[in-house]
């Protein structure tokens, strides 16, 4: 019983995170428009400065999240630049290059640090119920998940976020009106990456650190976005909670490779069962 | 014999140097890898005819080709088919699941068909690699990584029979589905990848032919997949893997896509220069993602195909 307590709360405190994760795809859908498939990629990068950190003997959460943060977003703003923008008219170009840039970081990360599972201990354990435990790493994910949350919803419902709401509406208008479209798309797309590498930094210690790890959290966000869509962040976190919740308790009644394979399913039923709901959350136009 | 173009005649010629290669001494590992290479040709002309004639972005094309090389390993290892009976039902099988997943996914469009697609060829990995078998008489249990070997007829095939097969499928493979892309049914799939709304209202049928598209395209690839299975003796769940479906598309990104030729070409060069280099496999895949992302931003139309259109606009210009 304290077991499946365990689970249920592991569950909470990461579906926390992906559900960070998620409103980051969900702002790259916004306003790039792209269904992006490298986002997995980022929370993978995330994880392994996590991991380098804690090697080099740095502990502190804080430090990891700031550094992963500004080489994602460095990273996807080159990505966002120099390759998303000029090709994203072009669903085939954008669908299949960005499953190359993650499988492309999947080798440099396999090549750098090899294919085995890496791990880093997620501080101290504090007792609640016998048998039932959550560590510091576990309560400042929950914490800085929640806040980065609450801050993007702010800031979308500020002055701030207006630009980004306007090229999501019609970016002709915005672009009329003087909005640099562009930069604030590759902007945008960088720091959706460093949010999904905060929340590769934050799960780090709940599991295996691999080259492929990013692929379960990615198709846990494309679920959440396809189904919430990327109006309402709070529909997003109870989302990313509740498939959090949903993928550990796979993992622990069926085994760890069940999570991914039910996800798959989900996504894949999601998508039969939906066909027409899908269309409304990519702007209306002849794709091909 | 072939008909008209000039992609055909350099195919032919090629096909004609790749058939006189052996005679010139090529050692066997180069043989080896040509022949695998024949066969992962017509799995990248497979996709393009699903992802490129007909437009419908496939990334779990490796489903296809698996669920052959699996049908064959089962019947033959499992249930001690005769080889020839296994590859015709892997066959009919691959075109059954294509023609599920097309029943599925047509009803998507653009970018979805893609992570649809993607989703089922994940799925059917992580089972191939949970999955595990107990072979009948040795008691020892199959699957997982090491996959399920395949009972071939031959116990040690000459590499000159093999190399001689493959070319003669890719050939005729080639052959075959550079008339169906040039056929009245590719007309309509060209239509379709070009605007579906377009293709919509002039009274095309839509759901339908892009169902069919993917019937065609997986009994291609199931083919390929048939073929590979009679060559390595061996079913693993690599051959669902996402790497194996992005190098069909990586294929024919830079070979052009909805030429066929191109990513048949592509294929063949890409494999021979990559694993006749004996780079390891996590590299290949990098090399493989590297040259797809420097295709798609500088040569959007493919190579041939980009440096063609430059050509004509600077014959234009002056």
């Amino acid at each position: 019983m304290n077991a499946l307590l365990q689970v249920l709360l592991d569950g909470l405190l990461t579906g926390a995170s992906y559900s960070l994760m998620a409103a980051g795809l969900a702002l790259i859908l916004g306003v790039v428009k792209i269904v992006n498939l490298s986002h997995g990629a980022f929370f993978t990068l995330g994880a392994y400065v996590a991991y380098v950190l804690h090697q080099r003997g740095v502990e502190n959460p804080a430090a990891a999240v700031l550094l992963a943060a500004a080489v994602a977003f460095a990273f996807g703003v080159f990505l966002g630049k120099s390759f998303i923008n000029p090709v994203r008219s072009h669903p085939f170009s954008v669908a299949v290059g960005t499953l190359g840039a993650a499988l492309l970081f999947e080798q440099v990360a396999q090549l750098a640090w090899g294919p085995h599972p890496l791990s880093i201990d997620g501080g101290r354990a504090l007792v609640l119920l016998p048998g039932v435990t959550v560590r510091a790493w576990g309560l400042i994910s929950l914490a800085a998940s929640a806040a980065l949350l609450g801050g993007l919803s702010l800031l979308l419902s500020s002055r701030f976020g207006l630009p980004l709401k306007l090229i999501a509406e019609d970016e002709e208008v915005a672009g009329s009106v003087g909005m640099d479209v562009a930069k604030i798309r590759y902007l945008t797309f960088g720091a959706a990456s460093a949010v999904a590498a905060v929340a590769g930094v934050l799960l780090a210690p709940t599991g295996a650190i691999t080259p492929t790890m990013g692929r379960v959290p990615l198709i846990l966000s494309l679920i959440v976005v396809i189904a919430s869509g990327m109006e309402r962040i709070w529909t997003i976190f109870l989302l990313g909670v509740g498939l959090g919740l949903f993928s550990n308790l796979c993992a622990y009644l069926l085994g760890p490779e069940w999570s991914y394979i039910l996800l798959l399913a989900a996504i894949s039923v999601l998508m039969i069962l939906r066909p027409e709901g899908l269309v409304a959350i990519l702007p209306a136009r002849d794709y091909r | 014999m072939f008909p008209g173009g000039r992609t055909t005649g350099a195919l032919g010629a090629a096909s004609g140097i790749l058939l006189l290669l052996p005679l010139l001494g090529l050692d066997p590992f180069l043989l080896d890898v040509l022949t695998v290479g024949f066969l992962l040709a017509v799995f990248a002309g497979s996709w393009d005819l699903v992802g490129g004639v007909a437009g419908q972005i496939s990334l779990g094309h490796a489903l296809f080709f698996g669920s052959a090389t699996y049908a064959c390993a089962i019947l033959t290892s499992l249930y001690r088919w005769p080889f020839p009976a296994a590859a015709a039902v892997a066959l009919l099988f691959s075109g059954a699941v294509g023609a599920a997943a097309g029943a599925l996914a047509s009803r998507l469009r653009g970018p979805f068909v893609a992570l649809f697609t993607l989703a089922l060829g994940e799925l059917a990995h992580e089972v191939a690699l949970g999955q595990a078998f107990f072979s009948p008489k040795e008691g020892y249990s199959w699957g997982g990584e090491g996959g399920i070997p395949v009972s071939l007829p031959w116990v040690e095939a000459s590499p000159w029979a093999g190399y001689y097969a493959a070319l003669l499928f890719l050939v005729l493979s080639a052959f075959a589905m550079l008339r169906i892309a040039r056929s009245r049914q590719g007309l309509l799939w060209t239509a379709i990848a070009g605007s579906e709304l377009n293709a919509q209202a002039s009274g095309v049928d839509v759901v339908r032919h892009k169902r069919r598209a993917f019937l065609a395209s997986a009994l291609f690839a199931g083919a390929a997949g048939v073929g590979f299975a009679a060559h390595v003796g061996r079913a693993t769940a690599a051959d669902f893997s996402i790497e194996l479906s992005f190098q069909a598309a990586t294929c024919a990104a830079i070979g052009g896509r909805g030429t066929v030729a191109g990513p048949v070409l592509a294929a063949l060069l890409l494999h021979a220069l990559f694993q006749g280099a004996g780079l390891p496999p996590a590299t290949r895949v990098l090399l493989y993602a590297a040259a797809l992302l420097a295709t798609l931003r500088f040569f959007p139309r493919g190579v041939a195909g980009t440096l063609r259109e430059r050509a004509r606009s600077r014959k234009m210009v002056s």
